[in-house]
């Protein structure tokens, strides 16, 4: 069979999955929401400076307006360039004069603004001069459109052949006389996504046609922005969530800002979920602690029982009580239920052995009668050990054991003929030898019966002497238990005391004096001498056997 | 505003007077004229200046021009005729100059009183005539004689929306419509000619013309509207 677990183990194991499981629980429901929180701060913190980076961009385009009106009222410009068309129209031919004073106006103009190009365009379209660094790709001569070219002040996109770009207008008028217009133009390219992207903290995609022709974002993510063709809010680019606001839409050009949401999010939620762990480790281990100690206040109690019952067996100390251990009422209340079975055992046991001892002594009482002459020898003998033993100040229990022992005695003579037993007369040697044969007879039967087992020794040596002459073994003095050698010695008095076939009975006084010159040979002198000092209280004792001895010694 | 507009209807019957005067020839024996009126495509309203952000300008008082003083009228192919000096004044006033277009002979002067209480510039980049009056104050007047024939584009370095433009011509054979577009060329000498009608934004309308001796021809300009600017 299976060995069950400790109980320490397994409240242990219960313990700790509960708390385990209750706190993944709470941990997940906790990181959901974190992340869930984290997100949402962090979409209205986007939102927020995307708003801002709006008012800011829009109040700078209107500066750009603003700054391009005013540099469209340029008067040399304006007559240079209306003088050229009129001139031209008049008479045919033109003033490069007047078109390289347009050019070094233009040029000046250039130089004010931070724009990458700044050009003139006639009022059919076409570039008729421009200045500034992308110069090169506003060629003139060149038809360029510009939606929404015709009104006074314009912002828009113009697709050339060398790029887009981001165009801040103004027209040239006399009143209400258009001549062209003069147009700011912004490269829509790396360094302009780069310089938006630093100005709102924020990635930029810009897109031309459908295609990405600058970007602050990983490509992937930018291809993502053209084909989900999305607009606003929130959108999934490239596995990321990314708040994306258009910031231009201007015909086919399109300027998106946008921030992944998931990174900015990121490194919040890595923060409060370091924090969560670390309780969530604090709670593992106290959940750890805390079973443990549950665990050991359960069984240690338990523990302590079982080792006080284990001693108490080993020990045969079935008459002693548990205490309670105060822990539990339970633990408690199945003490006091040992207690009562070891009470009602113990009660069985005394049962039983009263029991045997009655068969025993109804026994012995019938091997005594078997001889007239020995009838009652077993009670007296025991009846005298008994008083020896105390006189001797011998432990209640080795009383008990005398007791008994001196009562069983002879039990052995069941196996000695009557003939020998009751011969009248001086026995034959061979005789002899079949009376010495009583002793290990007795302990021979005995020994079926294990509780009779410390009565043995009595029953096996209660013929053996001091001096080594006695049988059925021949041990010496100190050899021979104390119980064989009382019962020797009450033995002898009670033979001698009571009347056999072949002579009467010896009075006491003969008896004492018989067993003080033997003592030290035949029998044991502490025996004999606490047999003397036993005497003179004898009649105190209300034994039936002992009353009737004395009554018949006083006679 | 009435005086304004009296003033200003005044100063143009003045100008017509001149050039009508200016225009007929006194050795014409048997001269044939043309008449005939001019017409705008679609008409163009006059409209002030416009900017993105607003600029406290003194709004006009004045009943808009018509566009169609805005035209000249005149023989393109003429010979070169010797004619009488002119004087002609384009005046400075609520930032406009008015009129926007005067035509003159060889050798006339244009003045250029300044009407605002603010002060005016006026300046020229043609080739025709290069030159700048400086800036000058209320009720003062600068004047600029043209000895060269050819188109003048006249500027206020001030105020750049303002222009006005100045038509010199070495022959007699040109007029400025009136109101209603209605003009006439008389004293033409006999044979075919080419008549064009020039507007300061729309550009020349040139058309074709025979001129049979004594008699009166009749020729109606239409102004082309360019599409960009419908």
């Amino acid at each position: 069979m299976r060995t069950p677990p400790r109980l320490v183990a397994r409240t242990l194991t219960v313990t700790f999955i509960m708390v385990a499981v209750i706190l993944t629980v709470v941990f997940v429901v906790i990181t959901l929401d974190v992340r869930d929180r984290v997100r949402a701060a962090e979409s209205d913190k986007l939102r927020v400076s995307e708003n801002v980076f709006s008012a800011l961009e829009t109040k700078r385009q209107q500066d750009q307006v603003a700054a391009m009106t005013t540099l469209a009222e340029n008067p040399t410009l304006k007559a240079a360039l209306d003088t050229y068309f009129t001139e031209r129209r008049f008479s045919g031919s033109s003033d490069e004069q007047l078109r390289a004073t347009v050019m070094g106006e233009t040029a000046k103009l250039a130089m004010q603004t931070p724009a990458d190009v700044l050009a003139v365009v006639e009022a059919n379209g076409k570039i008729f001069t421009s200045a500034g660094p992308a110069a090169a790709r506003w060629p003139t001569g060149t038809k360029v459109e510009i939606p929404g070219g015709t009104q006074p002040a314009f912002q828009s996109v113009a697709v050339l052949p060398g790029g887009a770009f981001r165009v801040t207008g103004a027209r040239l008028t006399f009143g209400d006389r258009p001549i062209g217009a003069l147009v700011a133009g912004t490269s829509l390219d790396g360094n302009y996504a780069q310089e938006l992207s630093n100005l709102s903290t924020a990635g930029v995609v810009i897109i031309v046609n459908d295609s990405v022709v600058a970007r602050t974002v990983p490509d992937e993510v930018a291809r993502d922005l053209v084909t989900s063709r999305a607009s606003a809010g929130t959108v999934a680019l490239n596995h990321e969530e990314y708040a994306v606001r258009p910031m231009l839409f201007s015909g086919p050009a399109r300027i998106f800002v946008l921030t992944s949401v998931d990174a900015a999010a990121r490194a919040a939620t890595r923060a409060a979920l370091f924090a969560l762990a670390t309780v969530a480790f604090g709670s593992v281990l106290l959940a750890a602690l805390g079973s443990f100690w549950l665990a050991r206040l359960v069984s240690e109690p338990i523990n302590r029982l079982s080792g006080e019952i284990v001693t108490m067996t080993a020990a045969r100390e079935f008459d002693r009580t548990l205490d309670p251990s105060g822990t539990s009422r339970e633990l408690d209340s199945l003490t006091t239920a040992f207690n009562d079975l070891m009470r009602s055992l113990a009660a069985a046991e005394a049962e039983t052995r009263s029991a045997y001892v009655g068969a025993i002594r109804a026994l012995a009482a019938a091997l005594d009668a078997r001889d007239p002459y020995t009838a009652g020898h077993s009670e007296r003998v025991s009846t005298l050990s008994v008083m020896i033993g105390r006189t001797m100040n011998l432990p209640a229990a080795e009383i008990e054991v005398l007791r008994l022992g001196a009562l069983l005695h002879d039990i052995g003579k069941i196996g000695v003929s009557d003939q020998i037993l009751r011969k009248n007369g001086a026995l034959t040697s061979e005789e002899f030898e079949q009376i010495k044969r009583h002793p290990g007879l007795g302990a021979r039967i005995l020994r079926q019966v294990p509780f009779l087992a410390p009565h043995l020794p009595i029953v096996e040596l209660h013929h053996e002497r001091p001096d080594g002459r006695g049988y059925p073994f021949g041990l010496r003095a100190e050899d021979i238990p104390l119980a064989a050698r009382i019962v020797h010695v009450a033995d002898a008095f009670d033979a001698m005391t009571s009347a056999r076939a072949y002579r009467a009975a010896l009075p006491a006084s003969h008896a004492f004096a018989e067993l003080e010159r033997f003592s030290g040979t035949q029998f044991d002198p502490a025996c004999v001498e606490a047999l003397l000092a036993a005497m003179p209280s004898a009649h105190d004792i209300e034994e039936p056997a002992l009353a009737q001895l004395l009554g018949r010694q006083l006679v | 505003m009435s005086f304004g507009a009296r003033n200003s209807v005044l100063l143009a019957a003045a100008v017509i007077g001149l050039m009508a005067t200016g225009g007929t020839h006194p050795t014409a024996q048997e001269r044939s004229s043309v008449r005939g009126r001019v017409s705008i495509g679609i008409p163009v309203t006059a409209r002030r200046a416009t900017s993105a952000y607003s600029r406290n300008v003194p709004t006009v008082a004045l009943a808009p021009e018509s566009e169609l003083r805005h035209v000249v009228v005149y023989l393109r192919d003429a010979p070169r005729t010797p004619t009488p000096v002119m004087r002609a004044e384009i005046r400075q006033r609520n930032e406009n100059f008015v009129p926007r277009v005067v035509a003159v002979t060889v050798g006339s002067t244009v003045d250029f009183p300044n009407d605002d209480p603010i002060y005016h510039n006026v300046f020229s980049l043609s080739r025709t005539k290069t030159f700048d009056l400086g800036r000058f104050p209320k009720g003062k007047s600068r004047g600029e004689r043209f000895d060269k024939p050819g188109v003048v584009k006249v500027f206020c370095q001030i105020h750049s929306h303002m222009s006005a433009t100045v038509m010199v011509f070495d022959h007699p054979w040109f007029t400025v419509p009136d109101e209603g577009g209605t003009f006439e060329l008389t004293n033409l000498p006999t044979g075919t000619h080419q008549i064009t009608a020039w507007h300061e934004r729309l550009g020349d309308t040139t058309m074709e013309l025979r001129v049979e001796p004594g008699r009166t021809e009749t020729i109606d300009f239409v102004l082309p509207v360019p599409a960009a600017q419908q």
